[in-house]
């Protein structure tokens, strides 16, 4: 099996989950090469073959110049996958280079399957197997299902180059919301969901997490409901967060919730459905109304 | 035999469930405990926006003509979440529903769109009276002709939204020395008309949202236009519209009822006792069935009977059956609901013991179930005679 | 200007979900279906700019499944679309992106869509790949998760959703597909008087045997639940017990409270 793997960059570095690429490629065994679209000075520790674009002159966020790249690197590896990550740059891509080369593509691959790949559905809650019937095949692999992997050394740069027009002109990144907490530096965080019930029982959730000495985290649609400010949001279109202890209350556990506090130490969820998707990655899963387990809980820790 | 529902249906009945989830669950519990009904007359104009306050009304008035079945699920769906909020709901399409039936094409004109366009939070139906609560016959407010307008004096109680109500619909006696019930006329009269005062609201055990006030005529005059229908016929327009609005009560007991039920049988799946989960019990699985079965022919009554009027058939027998039938089996459910939460259910921490509460009203109210009895008896003893 | 709207129906996603007989695809007895939340935010969009142009512009949802996927059309109507088209496929489960995309682009090719609105992917297959391979097959621009979108003669300025709360700010020139987040607006709810109105809109019955040509690049061999993850321990019952025991395992295995 032989891989090109689709590094990811933005605002001038190179971002950490690449390195999940070459987890994933470990797994799947074989020989894999690289493509980034982003600069000499920022390289990933791997000694393989670098396809290598210059991002100021291609664009950090074009699709159709970088479908070209990538195109032109499959021309010369003739790679089995191509693999994206599952993020907005990946899930953006990705169908336009399956689609030049009506390759199969399979979404959100969460694990290696036999003879195919397992991916996520119905929220979460379930999973298929997907098998491609066409020789090359296209994926997205999810964040943080596969373990960060830096395989070390430098790698051979070869440059690519591309020209052309694009359908889609990027006009530059707008900041995130000012953030009034800093999660990703938090060991303790206790997070609200869904489950919680309406927004007057927030502080009840911010009680607990301020008697364990740690930050108030949040679902998305806690956040959508304007509960809680989005500076709270875990998830992947929140932050990624790995603290020592990270209590989930009331939280079903979306997939792409998970993707964004997995990899935390030591997990309790609290959840009145014992099959909700958070219970697989939780290590005590308390089957439990949030409202009636966290007060209590809280009461006796304050003790 | 077709038990499904429409897409049109089915669709006021998710829009309905969408919009009481999101808006009216997350105030019901507050607005139960709380004396600020400002997040009532919100939610009142959205579901007015929506075209919840005129489902049975002509388009030409500023209705939905979503007809009686929609009617019946929407209040049901809105039950579920609010019971303050449904029985203002329900009231408010009787009165347009009411102006609709009897009133002149001026008076429909004038009162209907507000109703249904929210510019009035709701509209009043101002029948009961201290002497005369299960006998409206017996009512003693009078309405006397005084050259170019009327006169109206007594007083009236329980009235539904009175202190919001931008219209009344009021029965007084214009013919003292008639037969009963053969004396007695239809009125509409405005908020802020001199001599309407709202009187007292009631303290009730529930549906605190709603208020229900005393509403006296104290030489209240009123243009000789106000008068609404034929002259002296203003009982037999009474007794045919409370027929309508038992649909609307009928929906909503089974609403508040599926609430209760839906939260105790999820508890009961989550709850243990001496080891197991208490829906492993056989008293729990009983109450289950019997409460979903009693509620599951509540429903079918009630799309009985909204069907029939949708369909113009005779209704009144179907609407009385459905009310008293799904009143009780709300109450019932409550009952068996808060039993199954134990010493929580009695808790204001839990929201069963507010469904037991909002639910006890809907076997008085619109006609107590004894009345009910008394209409289907009749109904179907004339039959045997 | 002619606008288009591809709309899916799924489960409501709280329900629980048991394979079917051949086990690839969920049973779809006793599950409610509606509209795919993504494609609200579509819909809603969509409906915003036609009120936007006004008269001239035409808005057109469509939607592949079998009968009931009439009622999230339906819905769409109510919400503010001219008409519909219905692609019906009582097996359009069984059918991969591929399939799909190749079907809606079939159908939208010769009827020139100046802007196409998907959802950026649906809840219960949630591959979000069937908007971009549209815009691919038709050659048009395109792009995703957006989470605001404005139209000004031609161009479209849509802000895309990144990682970590960022944004990305794009233009297109029509014609253009874009694939909607949530939080892109606020769906309206479909008012009742317009419920009964969108009776009267015409939806187009369209066979999908006439507009797919197309073979599927990859099936699904199972559909079943996640693997219960080892090690994990359920705590059960009374609350004070969950909470000693909570506690007692805090003591035990982190440094949280030592």
């Amino acid at each position: 099996m032989k891989t090109l793997l689709i590094g990811e960059y933005r605002e001038g570095k190179m971002l950490e989950s690449t390195y999940e690429l070459f987890g994933f490629a470990a797994q799947l065994g074989g020989e894999s090469a690289m493509l980034m679209v982003g600069s000499e000075s920022q390289l990933p520790a791997y000694g393989g073959t670098l396809y290598l674009a210059d991002a100021a002159a291609c664009g950090e966020y074009n699709p159709d110049m970088h479908k070209k790249l990538i195109l032109e690197a499959v021309q010369i590896e003739n790679p089995d996958c191509i693999v994206f990550l599952h993020s907005s740059y990946g899930w953006d891509l990705a169908p336009r280079v399956a689609v030049a080369l009506k390759a199969a593509q399979v979404s959100e691959v969460i694990a290696l399957a036999d003879g195919g790949f397992e991916v996520g559905c119905c929220n979460g809650k379930m999973r298929r197997t997907v098998k491609p019937a066409t020789a090359k095949t296209v994926l997205t692999i999810q964040a943080g299902s596969f373990p960060v992997l830096q395989p070390g050394g430098t790698p051979d740069v070869r440059k690519l180059e591309a020209a052309g027009g694009t359908t889609v002109e990027f006009t530059g990144y707008e900041a995130a919301e000012k953030k009034d907490v800093d999660l990703a530096k938090a060991e303790i965080i206790v997070s609200a969901g869904r489950g919680v019930g309406k927004k007057d029982n927030i502080p009840v959730i911010q009680a607990l997490a301020t008697a364990l000495g740690g930050e108030l985290g949040a679902s998305r649609p806690v956040v959508d409901a304007e509960w809680v400010s989005h500076s709270h949001q875990v998830g992947t279109t929140g932050q990624t967060v790995s603290p020592k202890l990270y209590v989930a209350c009331g939280i079903s556990g979306a997939i792409q919730h998970l993707a964004g506090m997995k990899k935390s130490d030591f997990i309790i969820a609290i959840n009145k459905d014992k099959d909700a998707p958070i219970g697989e990655i939780a290590d005590v899963l308390v089957v439990a109304d949030v409202m009636q387990f966290v007060p209590a809980f809280t009461a006796k820790i304050a003790r | 035999m077709f038990l499904d529902l429409s897409e049109e249906q089915k669709l006021i009945q998710d829009t309905a469930r969408d919009f009481a989830k999101a808006e009216l669950e997350p105030v019901a519990a507050s607005l139960d405990q709380g004396d600020d009904r400002s997040p009532l007359l919100n939610n009142l104009k959205k579901l007015a926006e929506l075209g919840f306050m005129g489902l049975n009304v002509k388009g030409e008035y500023g209705g939905s003509e979503a007809g009686v079945v929609s009617f019946s699920l929407a209040i049901t769906e809105i039950a579920r979440a609010c019971a303050s909020t449904a029985v203002t709901v329900s009231v408010n399409n009787m009165v347009a529903e009411v102006i609709q039936a009897v009133g002149s094409e001026e008076q429909r004109n004038a009162y209907i769109p507000k109703i249904c366009s929210g510019e009035y939070a709701a509209g009043g139906f101002a029948l009961t009276e201290t002497c005369a609560g299960s006998d409206p016959a017996g009512m003693c407010t009078q309405a006397v002709d005084d050259g170019d307008s009327w006169v109206l004096n007594g007083s009236k109680i329980f009235i539904t939204s009175a202190p919001y109500a931008g219209v009344f619909v009021a029965w007084a006696v214009t013919d003292k020395d008639a037969p009963k019930g053969k004396g007695i006329s239809c009125f509409l009269v405005e908020a802020g008309t001199k001599g309407l005062v709202i009187g007292k609201e009631e303290k009730k055990m529930g549906q605190h949202a709603s208020a229900t006030n005393e509403v006296i005529f104290d030489d209240c005059r009123i243009p000789k236009s106000a008068l609404m229908g034929k002259l002296n016929d203003g009982f037999r327009i009474a007794a045919g519209e409370l027929a309508g609005g038992r649909i609307g009560i009928g929906s909503l007991g089974l609403g508040v009822g599926l609430a209760a039920m839906d939260y105790s049988t999820r508890y009961a799946t989550e709850r243990s006792q001496f080891g197991q989960k208490i829906s492993n019990f056989q008293a729990i699985q009983w109450m289950i069935a019997d409460a979903y079965t009693e509620l599951e022919a509540a429903r079918l009554l009630l799309m009985s009977a909204a069907y029939r009027k949708e369909a113009g058939k005779s209704f009144a027998r179907e609407a009385s059956m459905a009310k008293m039938f799904a009143t009780e089996a709300a109450n019932k459910a409550c009952y068996k609901a808060l039993q199954m939460l134990g010493g929580y259910g009695y808790t204001q921490d839990f929201p069963v013991e507010r469904y037991a509460r909002d639910a006890r009203i809907t076997a008085i109210y619109e006609g107590t179930n004894e009345i009910q009895r008394v209409i289907i008896s009749r109904d179907i003893l004339k039959n045997f005679s | 200007m002619k606008l288009l709207v591809c709309i899916k129906q799924v489960p409501d996603l709280e329900s629980r979900f048991k394979p079917d007989a051949a086990g690839v695809w969920y049973n779809e007895t006793d599950l409610a279906f509606r509209m795919n939340e993504y494609d609200e935010y579509a819909v809603e969009q969509a409906v915003r700019l036609r009120e936007q142009l006004g008269e001239g512009c035409e808005l057109t949802v469509l939607s592949i499944g079998p009968d009931r996927v009439v009622e999230a059309i339906k819905k769409s109507l109510a919400m503010g679309c001219d008409n519909a088209a219905h692609i019906q496929d009582a097996a359009a489960y069984s059918k991969d992106p591929w399939q799909i995309a190749s079907i809606i682009s079939a159908y939208a090719k010769e009827r020139n869509f100046d802007i196409i609105f998907t959802g950026m992917q649906s809840q219960d297959r949630g591959s979000a790949q069937v908007g971009v391979i549209v815009a691919e097959l038709l050659g048009i621009a395109c792009t995703t998760t957006i989470v605001n979108f404005d139209y000004d003669n031609g161009t479209i300025t849509a802000k895309r959703e990144l990682e970590g709360g960022i944004k990305g700010v794009v233009k297109l020139k029509t014609p253009a597909l874009v694939t909607c987040q949530l939080g892109l607006n606020v769906p309206r709810y479909p008012t009742l008087p317009n419920i009964m109105k969108a009776k009267k809109k015409e939806i187009t019955a369209i066979s999908v045997a006439e507009l797919l040509k197309e073979e599927s690049l990859a099936a699904t061999t199972s559909f079943h639940p996640p693997a219960k993850k080892g090690g994990g321990i359920v705590l059960e019952g009374d609350i004070a017990d969950q909470v000693e025991k909570v506690i007692a395992i805090l003591k035990d295995k982190t440094a949280v409270l030592r």
